[in-house]
Order: C-alpha cells, then structure tokens, then sequence
C-alpha cells in the first residue's frame, strides 16, 4: 500500500489503518491509511462495491469504524458522535437526502447554523445567500420542490455554514445534467481556492479528474493506487484497477 | 339536536388533541406507535392528585377554591409539578426500554409490542398504589352557566378548553420557530443527516418524551379534573387518540389539535344521535375511513 508523498502542510485529514462496515464481522473498508495534507483536494475512485461510499460515511460518523483511526488536524475524533463532527470542521454531505425536504431553504440553513453562537448566524446565513444567489432569491420555498442542481448547492451551503476545514462529498454529480454538473464541480474549485480540503468521492471519473489534484483509487475495501490526479484518466492503470477488480494493483493481489 | 353537543365535543376534543400531540410525535420522531401513551394520561392525573393532596396537606388555604373554578392553587401549582414527574417517567421508560432497543436497532413491531407491555406495566402500577376506586380532584359541584348560543358550560371546562388550546399554540410556535423545534422536524424526516447536520439527534428524543408527556399529564389532569381519576383514564382514550393522530397527519402538531376536536364532536354528536353506546365506535370509525380513504390525513406529508 503506497502513500502520499510528505508534504510541507499539515496533514488535515488522516486515517489510520481504518475498518469500518455495517457489521463487525463484514468490513466493507479493510485498512486504509491515507494522509490528505490541508487545502488538498482528493477524490476517491474505484469501481461499484469498492468502499469508497462506506469510507466516506465512516469519516462522517454513519457507519461504524470497527479498527483505526480518524484525526482531523491531528486530534482523533474516531469515535467523536457525527452531530459534533461538523462543530469540529468536518463537514460531511451525503449522495442522496441531503437536504431536509420538509424544510425551507432557509430553515435547512438555520437548522445547520445553530450549533454556532447566536451572534453569528445571521451573517453566516447572509454570507451563503451572497455565495449562492440562487438560494437567496427564495428563501422559503420548501427545499423539497428545488432542482437537482439547486439541491446540491442547497446541500453544500449547509456543510459551509461552519466555515469547515474538510468537506468531504459523497458523488455530488449523481442524477445531475452535465451542465449542472459543471456548476457544482466549478463551485467546488471556488471552495478549494478558499483554503478548504476537500475529499470526494466520483463515479463520473473524467470530470472529478479535471477538477481534483490527487486521485486515490479503491478496490475491495483497500487503497490499490495513489497519485496526481493529471494525466491519470488517459492511463492504461485505471481502466486495469477498474476492469480487474483486486487482481490489478501494483501492492500484489490477496 | 341539541346544539350542548357541540360544547361537550369542543371540551372532549381538546383533551383528545393535547394526548395526540404526543402521540403523533412520538410516531415521527421515535417511528413507532406507543400504546403506553395513554397511561402517561392517567399518570399525569394521579401524579397532580398526589402532589396537590401534599400540597393541600402543608397550607389548607391553597385548597380555597380559586374565583369561579372548583379548585384551589394546590391544583395549578400541583400540575407544574406534575408535568414535570410525567416527562421524568416517559424519560424513565425509555432509559430502560425503548432506548435499548432503539441501541439493538429493533424491529418496529418490537418497540409496539414494548409500548404494550409498558402500557400494562404501568396500569397495573397505578391500580396498585392508588386501587382502582374513582377519585376526585375536589368534591365541590359546579353550575354550567350559560355562554351564548343556547351553550352552556362550567368555568373548570371553559379553563381547560382555553389552557388546552393555549398549549398547543405554545407547541405549534416551538415547533415553527426555534431551534429546538427545527431540529424535531429534521429528525423527523431524516435522523441521520439530521446527526451530520450537527443535530444531537438523542438531546431531541429526549425533548420529544418530555414534551409528549407533559401534554399528556395536562390532558389527564383536564380530564381528572373535568370527569374523574382512574387507573383506566388514558387507557380509555388510546383509541381517540390515535384516531386524532391519525386523522390530523403523523407529524401535524396543528393536524393532532384540530383532529382532536374533530373525534370529541363526532363522539357528542353520535351520543346524541345513535346512543351513548356507540359513542366509542366513532373514533374506530374515523380511524378506519382515514385510512383507507387519506392514510396521510389532513395535514400528513405524503410518503
């Protein structure tokens, strides 16, 4: 299993060894270690069934870590409750039911800006409507009749409202247009270029390519290749790990 | 007809509303339905005769009947209490039940069945410490005065009806416009995001048992107060109840109230008009045609 090369940055997210999985005894992710340096930008690959999901959700406290360790800025917060992840800076956005339909766009925010002190929130709120106009335009519709699109956004303004230091998204593209897609992986960049870390997990792997800086590919539960995200897409490597399952890896198969 | 019929309901309908705000939250927030909530009625009664007979005890003259009502201020003062022991009761129950099926990811049919066993247990409790036998909050009689409209009603049924809707403006307004009751709609719908969201999803389940429960002990301090106190008060009214929750939409604080007066006229007007027999029927009756014609009810969201 390779890792990151050293970077001068401090490390924002790192995992250790990490289990996790449903059930104790069925391990979907089978002992990751990978070290994600502070204003990087990672996306996760692998084919279906890889664990990239499960990984993911086990950093955001939904699936249970049964071995290792989770450190975000250094402090474990392994076994740290989900709802007191985000006040700790990591920010977590599911692929579906990412945002709470029965609510107005405004009360998604305010739901999400109320573990900040009192004073903060309203300019906290303001400054996303400036971010996202579109959610400004119409604050209480009922988030359940917005677009795909304007659901991402909706979904992403919610994990910001803490100012996180890692925002981690589970395939943001899906059910989207292209063209959508190309405005959310655009505001992802912006996001980047603010100074926040961001871990994603893809299947549309040429897009999150482009945007990425490293790419960091899953096969059965276990990290099979780590590296630039440039110049990977055209690589013979990636349609070997996607297409040979656990036989394609350079660390040798099981 | 005697038009009577429509105050009777008014005043059986807001009891009914104030127990089916529990229930329905408690089945949107805890996704299940809890058979026991009616024994948090009758729980709430005995528990506001205790500490106002305590309270009786210590000054006689807060047992001095309070203007028109027929009670004194060992009643008012006996019911903060009382709300309060009830929540602490409900939170006790799912200390030692449902959380820890709740921890074992249960089957919802096993937290039903828990619900049943509880509501049993607690019966029973109630039965052994107090006997079955009627009790009375006080003794005095009351003179139904005139209120217009050829209606008429006592001070102690106009208190409760008003307490009663009171409250539910109360809970509609922390429901709409706090954060805390932000956070039992997001649960609602969504526990797990609402956890990702920074919701302290087991702070809100707690919330919800007291807030449940307090409605509860108030519904069965009106209906001790207005009726009489026994072991069987809220066991009696599940069925009401559940037909409120259902009929206003699981979920609908609004929904429950306005249901609940709904099921109290359907129950005056059937007494008046097919018997007093009957008078149980009607919330089956109700419970059935919902569901098959609008299982959402008035105000549910659609699955």
């Amino acid at each position: 299993m390779s890792h990151l090369p050293a970077s001068p940055l401090r490390p924002a997210l790192d995992l250790h060894a990490l289990v996790a999985g449903y059930e104790p005894d069925l391990p979907i992710v089978r002992g990751i270690d990978l070290v994600v340096p502070e204003g990087d930008f990672v996306v996760l690959l692998g084919p279906n069934g890889a664990g990239k999901s499960t990984l993911v959700k086990a950093i955001a406290g939904v699936v249970p870590i049964h071995a290792g360790a989770v450190l975000l800025a250094g402090q474990d917060i392994t076994s740290v409750p989900s709802h007191r992840k985000i006040a700790r800076g990591l920010a977590f956005v599911p692929q579906t039911e990412n945002i709470f339909a029965t609510l107005s766009i405004h009360e998604n925010l305010q739901l999400a800006a109320a573990i900040l002190p009192k004073a903060d929130r309203a300019g906290r709120i303001d400054g996303l409507y400036r971010r996202f106009p579109d959610l400004a335009r119409q604050p209480s519709r009922m988030a359940g009749a917005l677009s795909g699109g304007q659901r991402q956004m909706l979904a992403v303004a919610r994990a910001l409202i803490v100012d996180p230091s890692v925002l981690i998204l589970d395939e943001p593209s899906a059910g989207l247009s292209p063209k959508i897609v190309g405005e959310v992986f655009a505001m992802l960049q912006d996001i980047n270029a603010d100074g926040v870390t961001i871990v994603l997990v893809e299947q549309n792997v040429k897009a999150a390519l482009a945007i990425a800086r490293r790419a960091v590919v899953l096969v059965e539960g276990r990290i099979r290749h780590e590296g630039p995200a440039d110049g990977l897409f055209g690589d013979p490597l990636l349609a070997r790990l996607y297409l040979g399952g656990s036989h394609a890896g350079e660390s040798g198969a099981p | 007809m005697n038009p009577q019929f429509l105050m009777d309901g008014l005043i059986a309908g807001a009891m009914i509303g104030l127990g089916a705000i529990g229930v329905t939250l408690t089945y949107s927030i805890l996704r299940f339905a809890n058979f026991g909530h009616g024994e948090l009625l009758s729980w709430g009664a005995y528990l506001a005769l205790a500490v106002s007979g305590g309270l009786g005890l210590v000054s006689a003259s807060l047992t001095r009947p309070i203007g028109p009502f027929s009670f004194g201020w060992s009643l008012p003062l006996a019911a903060i209490v009382a709300i309060l022991l009830t929540g602490l009761l409900a939170l006790a129950v799912d200390a030692v039940l449902f959380g820890r099926l709740r921890a074992r990811a249960s089957a919802v049919i096993i937290l039903v069945m828990a619900s049943f066993g509880a509501s049993l247990a607690l019966r029973s409790l109630l039965e052994f410490l107090f006997t079955s036998k009627p009790v009375y909050f006080t003794k005095a009689l009351q003179i139904a005065m005139p209120v217009g409209a050829g209606l008429r009603a006592t001070p102690d049924q106009l208190l409760s009806l008003g307490v009663g809707l009171l409250a539910v403006l109360a809970v509609h307004l922390l429901m709409t416009r706090t954060d805390i009751g932000r956070s039992m709609r997001a649960v609602s719908e969504n526990p797990a995001l609402a956890g990702i969201a920074g919701v302290d999803v087991r702070r809100v389940i707690r919330v919800v048992w007291m807030l449940g429960a307090g409605l509860a002990c108030l519904a069965g301090i009106m209906t001790g107060l207005l009726v009489q106190i026994r072991p069987y008060l809220g066991h009696d009214l599940l069925l009401p109840l559940f037909a409120a929750a259902i009929l206003g939409g699981i979920g609908s604080v609004p929904g429950a109230m306005l249901a609940g007066l709904i099921v109290g006229l359907s129950e005056a007007a059937a007494v008046q008009l097919v018997g007093a027999e009957w008078r149980a029927a009607v919330s089956f009756v109700i419970l059935v045609a919902v569901l098959l014609i609008r299982p959402r009810g008035l105000f549910g969201r659609s699955a």
